[in-house]
C-alpha cells in the first residue's frame, strides 16, 4: 500500500493553501467539514441571539418584523442543513474510514465534491439575506401559498431553494460515500456485529438521507418551477398547500433522526470508554438504531394534526410516533446500565454524554406529548414545541457533538484540550440551555405562538421570555469559551500519543494526527472492542517475557 | 463533595423552575390554558394524564443517572485504567425494558383515542347547530354567520348553542387558536376545514394566528364574545353598522395604521386612490407588489361581499384624516 500514499505525496504540502483546495484526503476533508459547519454554527447562532435580544421584553423593537422573519427562516434553515447535517458528516468523514481500519473513504473525489457542494450551498443559502425585498421569509419549513411567487416577490426564496439544492446534493454524495464504504472497506475480522456504534449510526443516517432528501430535492424543484415557470403544482385549488407539507415532511421527520442518530452514536462511544465497561447489550443498541431509522420515516405526518387530516390518519400517525419511544428508551436504558458498576472518568466528553441523556430524555418525553394529538391541537406551532424541539436537537444532538469534539479532539490535532475551559464550558451551557428553553413550554402552555417577533403580554410571561433570553445570551458565552479552548489548545496544546483515553476502537490504532495513510496495517479484529483486545494482548505478552 | 455539589445544580434548577411555574402562573403556563367548553376540557384531561405518565419516567431516568453518577464516579484511590465489570448485555432484562414501555405507549395511544369524540365534538355535527364561514386573511380574520351578517376580527356565538366554524385561507395558511376554547385549526387556502365546540359560559376569549403567514404575524388577534341568545342577535345586528369601521382597522389599518399614517405599509392617508371607489376595489381584489417597498400589499379585499365595500368606502369618506390630501409638506423634491 506504500505506492498509493507515494501517488498521493505531490498533494501533502503541509501547510500550503492549495493543498486543502485540492485534498481528497478523508481526514482533511472532515477537518474542512468540521470547521465550515462550526463557522455557519456560528452564524446562526448569532441570528438566535437576536431573536432572543428581540423577545427580551414585550413590544420590543430591536429588529423589523420583516427582518425577524428572515432570521427566524435562516437560523432554523441553517442550523439544520448548514451545521448539523454537515457537522455529523464532518465526524463520519473523519472517523469512519479509520473506524473500520480503512485507507481512505470509497470515493475520495467524490468527497471533496460534497463538501465543496456543502460550501457554496451554504454562501447561496446566506445570500438570500442580500436579496432584492429581502430574504426568504416563511420559515424553514417554507409552506406554500406563503413560499409562492405571490406571497414572497423577489428573489429571496430562489436563493433559499438554491441552497437546498446544492447542500441535498452534496449530502446524497456523501451518504452513497459512506454506504459504500461502510459495506466494503472494513478491516479483516471486522463483521456487522463489530463495527463501532458511531458507524452503525452514519451507516442509519446515510442510508436515511438516500431515501428522503430526494423528496425535498423534488418539492423544491416544483416550488421553483412555480415561481420562475408559472407551472401550478402547488396551485391551492389542488391541493398544493397540503401536498407540499407532506413532502416537506416526508423529509423533515426523518431528517430529525439523521441528526440525532449520529449523536446517539458518538454516545454510544463515549460513555463505554469513561466507564471503562463494554456498551451494554451490543446488539439491541445497534437494532434500536435501524429500528428508530425505519419507524422514523413512518411519522411524518405527526407534524400536520392540525391540517384537518381525517381522524383515521391522526389515529395512525400518532400511533406511529408512540413507536419511536420504545427503541428510544431500549438505547437510554442501555446507556444507564452501561454506567451501572463502571469507573466513571469525569473529563468532557463523559460529562456531555451525560448531559445528552439527562435532556434529551426531557425532548422524547414531551415529544410522546405532543404525540397525543389531541394535546397537539392546543401545543402546536406554539413555544411549547420550539422547546421540546430544541431539548432533542441542542440539548440532544449539540451535546452529543461537543461530547465528540472533546472525545476525538486529541486524535485529529495531536493535543489535549484544556479539561478545565471544557468544564466551564458544559457548566454555562447547561445552565445556559436550560434557563434558554425550559420556561418556553410554560410560555408555549400560556398561548405564545411560534414565530412571532414580539408579543404585548407583560407579568410571568414576560419574565419567562427575560429567563430565556439571559439562557441564551449564556449559551452565547459559552460557544466563546469553547472557541477559546478548541484554538488555543490546537495551537499549543500538550501533545498525545495514539490512545489518551484508552479506548476500543480502531482509530485511536493510528498516530495522534493519523498519518496520511492512516495505517501501514491493522490488527485482525476479533471483537467490537480490537484496541482493548490488543491491549489485554499485550499485557499477556509482557507477563510472559 | 464538589462532585455531588455540582450534580445537584441541574435538579435544584429544574425544580426552582418549576415551584417558580406553579408560583407565579398556575394554572396558566402548567397546563393547557383554563378551558371553557367541554372540548377544552377533554385535551386539559388527556395533558394531565400523559404529563402525569411522563413525569414518572423523567424521575425514574434522571433519578438513576444521577445516582450512577455519584455511585460510580472514579474514587481518587481507584486508577483510572481500572475497569469495571465487563458486562456485555442481559437478555431478560433488556427484553424487560422494552415490553414495559411498549406496554405503556400501547395502553396511552387507547386511552387517546377513546378520548377523540370527545376532544373534537364530534356529536355537533349531529345535532341543530350554528355553521359560521371563517376567511382568514393577511392579517385579519373575517367571520360570516348564515343570515350574511359580516364581522371583522370579534367572532359574537350564542352561549350554549353547538358551533361548526368552517374555516379557509383567503391568501396563505393560518390557524385560527382560541386557547380558552379549544385547540387549533388551520385555515388553508383551497381548502375548507371544520373545528367544532359547544361555548358554554359567556365571556371575550383572546386567539390568535399560530401559523406564520408574514410580515404581520404577531398581530392578527382575534376574539370570540359568547353572549346570551337575545343579546347575541342585537350585538350582531349593530355590529353591521359598524362594518366599514371594523374592516379599515382589521384590513388596513394593522400595515398602514389606524389613521393611515403608515406602518409597515406606507402612509395613504388623502392618497387619491382611497377616494376613488374603482380603483380601491381593483386594488382590494388583486393586491400590488411595488418593490420599492419592503413589503408587497396582500389582496386584502378578497372574497368580501358588496355590502362591505361599500361600507369601507362610506367610512373612509366620513373620515377627515383619510379622505382629505395631506397639508402639501414644504422640504423636499415634491411636485
Amino acid at each position: 500500500m506504500a505506492t498509493r500514499s507515494e501517488a498521493m505525496a505531490p498533494t501533502w504540502k503541509e501547510g500550503s493553501v492549495t493543498s486543502w483546495l485540492t485534498t481528497v484526503d478523508h481526514k482533511r476533508i472532515g477537518i474542512l467539514y468540521l470547521v465550515t459547519s462550526f463557522a455557519f454554527f456560528g452564524a446562526a447562532g448569532l441570528m438566535a441571539m437576536l431573536m432572543r435580544i428581540q423577545l427580551s421584553h414585550a413590544n420590543a423593537g430591536f429588529l423589523t418584523k420583516g427582518a425577524y422573519n428572515e432570521v427566524v427562516t435562516m437560523h432554523g434553515t441553517a442550523m439544520v442543513f448548514l451545521f448539523v447535517v454537515p457537522v455529523l458528516a464532518g465526524f463520519g468523514n473523519y472517523l469512519v474510514p479509520l473506524m473500520i481500519g480503512a485507507r481512505d473513504m470509497a470515493f475520495p473525489r467524490l468527497n471533496a465534491a460534497s463538501y465543496w457542494l456543502f460550501l457554496l450551498g451554504g454562501l447561496v443559502l446566506l445570500s438570500s439575506f442580500l436579496a432584492d425585498q429581502g430574504g426568504a421569509q416563511c420559515g424553514w419549513t417554507s409552506y406554500t401559498p406563503c413560499s409562492s411567487e405571490e406571497f414572497s416577490p423577489g428573489h429571496g426564496q430562489d436563493l433559499w431553494i438554491l441552497g437546498i439544492h446544492l447542500t441535498g446534493i452534496s449530502s446524497i454524495l456523501g451518504a452513497i460515500n459512506f454506504i459504500v464504504t461502510i459495506h466494503n472497506m472494513r478491516a479483516p475480522g471486522m463483521t456487522w456485529m463489530r463495527i463501532p456504534l458511531f458507524t452503525w449510526a452514519i451507516e442509519a443516517y446515510s442510508v436515511l438521507l438516500v431515501l428522503v432528501l430526494p423528496t425535498i430535492a423534488a418539492a423544491a424543484t416544483l416550488l421553483l418551477l412555480d415561481r420562475q415557470a408559472g407551472t401550478t403544482f402547488f396551485a391551492p385549488e389542488d391541493g398544493g398547500p397540503i401536498l407540499w407539507q407532506h413532502m416537506f415532511w416526508f423529509f423533515g421527520h426523518p431528517e430529525v433522526y439523521i441528526m440525532v442518530l449520529p449523536a446517539m452514536g458518538i454516545i454510544s462511544e463515549v460513555i463505554p470508554v469513561f466507564s471503562r465497561k463494554p456498551i451494554f447489550g451490543y446488539k439491541a443498541v445497534a437494532f434500536s438504531t435501524i429500528g428508530i431509522a425505519f419507524a422514523s420515516m413512518l411519522v411524518w405526518a405527526h407534524h400536520m394534526f392540525t391540517v384537518g387530516m381525517p381522524t383515521y390518519l391522526q389515529a395512525f400517525f400518532a400511533a406511529t410516533s408512540l413507536t419511536v419511544a420504545v427503541p428510544t428508551s431500549v438505547k437510554i436504558f442501555n446507556w444507564l446500565a452501561t454506567l451501572w458498576r463502571g469507573n466513571l472518568i469525569f473529563r468532557a466528553p463523559l460529562m456531555f454524554a451525560l448531559g445528552f441523556i439527562g435532556l434529551f430524555t426531557i425532548g422524547g418525553l414531551t415529544g410522546i406529548m405532543l404525540a397525543v394529538f389531541p394535546f397537539d391541537y392546543q401545543a402546536h406551532d406554539s413555544y411549547f414545541v420550539v422547546a421540546h424541539m430544541h431539548y432533542v436537537l441542542f440539548g440532544g444532538t449539540v451535546f452529543g457533538v461537543f461530547a465528540g469534539v472533546y472525545y476525538w479532539f486529541p486524535k485529529i490535532t495531536g493535543r489535549m484540550y484544556n479539561e478545565r475551559l471544557a468544564q466551564i464550558h458544559f457548566w454555562i451551557l447547561f445552565v445556559g440551555f436550560n434557563l434558554a428553553f425550559l420556561p418556553q413550554h410554560l410560555l408555549g402552555l400560556m398561548g405564545m405562538q411560534r414565530r412571532i417577533y414580539t408579543y404585548t403580554q407583560g407579568g410571568i410571561f414576560e419574565w419567562y421570555n427575560v429567563i430565556s433570553s439571559i439562557g441564551a445570551l449564556l449559551m452565547g458565552v459559552a460557544m466563546l469559551v469553547f472557541l477559546w479552548n478548541a484554538v488555543g489548545s490546537w495551537r499549543s496544546g500538550r501533545r498525545v500519543g495514539p490512545d489518551p483515553w484508552g479506548a476500543d476502537t480502531l482509530e485511536w490504532y493510528a498516530s495522534s494526527p493519523p498519518a496520511p495513510n492512516n495505517f501501514d496495517s491493522v490488527p485482525y479484529v476479533t471483537s467490537a472492542r480490537p484496541l482493548r483486545d490488543l491491549r489485554l494482548r499485550l499485557r499477556l505478552q509482557e507477563r510472559e517475557t | 463533595m464538589p462532585r455531588k455539589l455540582t450534580a445537584s445544580v441541574p435538579v435544584a434548577l429544574v425544580l426552582a423552575l418549576a415551584g417558580a411555574g406553579t408560583a407565579f402562573a398556575a394554572p396558566g403556563g402548567l397546563g393547557p390554558p383554563g378551558p371553557e367548553t367541554p372540548s377544552g376540557q377533554a385535551i386539559s384531561r388527556l395533558y394531565w394524564i400523559v404529563l402525569g405518565l411522563c413525569a414518572v419516567v423523567f424521575v425514574l431516568v434522571e433519578t438513576a443517572l444521577i445516582l450512577f453518577i455519584v455511585r460510580f464516579r472514579r474514587r481518587r484511590d481507584t486508577p483510572e485504567s481500572a475497569e469495571g465489570p465487563q458486562i456485555h448485555g442481559n437478555t431478560r432484562l433488556e427484553i424487560i425494558w422494552t415490553a414495559i414501555p411498549a406496554i405503556l405507549l400501547a395502553a396511552l395511544a387507547i386511552f387517546t383515542f377513546t378520548q377523540i369524540p370527545a376532544v373534537q365534538a364530534q356529536g355537533v355535527a349531529d345535532e341543530a347547530h350554528l355553521t359560521i364561514r371563517v376567511e382568514a386573511h393577511q392579517f385579519y380574520w373575517e367571520y360570516r354567520y348564515p343570515g350574511g351578517e359580516v364581522t371583522v376580527d370579534t367572532l359574537y356565538l350564542p352561549v350554549d348553542e353547538p358551533v361548526e366554524l368552517r374555516l379557509t385561507g383567503m391568501d396563505v395558511i393560518h390557524s385560527w387558536w382560541v386557547p380558552a376554547l379549544t385547540g387549533k385549526m388551520d385555515a388553508i387556502p383551497g381548502r375548507i376545514n371544520t373545528l367544532r365546540f359547544v361555548p358554554d359560559t359567556t365571556g371575550d376569549f383572546d386567539g390568535k394566528c399560530a401559523e406564520l403567514c408574514g410580515v404581520q404575524h404577531a398581530f392578527m388577534p382575534t376574539t370570540v364574545t359568547v353572549l346570551d341568545q337575545s343579546e347575541y342577535e342585537s350585538t350582531l345586528a349593530s355590529q353591521q353598522e359598524e362594518l366599514g369601521k371594523a374592516t379599515w382597522e382589521g384590513a388596513c389599518a394593522t400595515c398602514h395604521g389606524l389613521d393611515g399614517q403608515g406602518d409597515v405599509g406606507p402612509a395613504i392617508a388623502g392618497n387619491g386612490t382611497l377616494s376613488n371607489p374603482e380603483a380601491l376595489r381593483t386594488l382590494l381584489l388583486n393586491g400590488q407588489n411595488t418593490p420599492q417597498y419592503d413589503y408587497y400589499m396582500p389582496p386584502v379585499g378578497r372574497g368580501w361581499p358588496p355590502e362591505q365595500f361599500e361600507a369601507l368606502i362610506a367610512y373612509i369618506k366620513s373620515s377627515k384624516t383619510l379622505s382629505t390630501a395631506p397639508a402639501p409638506t414644504t422640504t423636499g423634491g415634491g411636485g
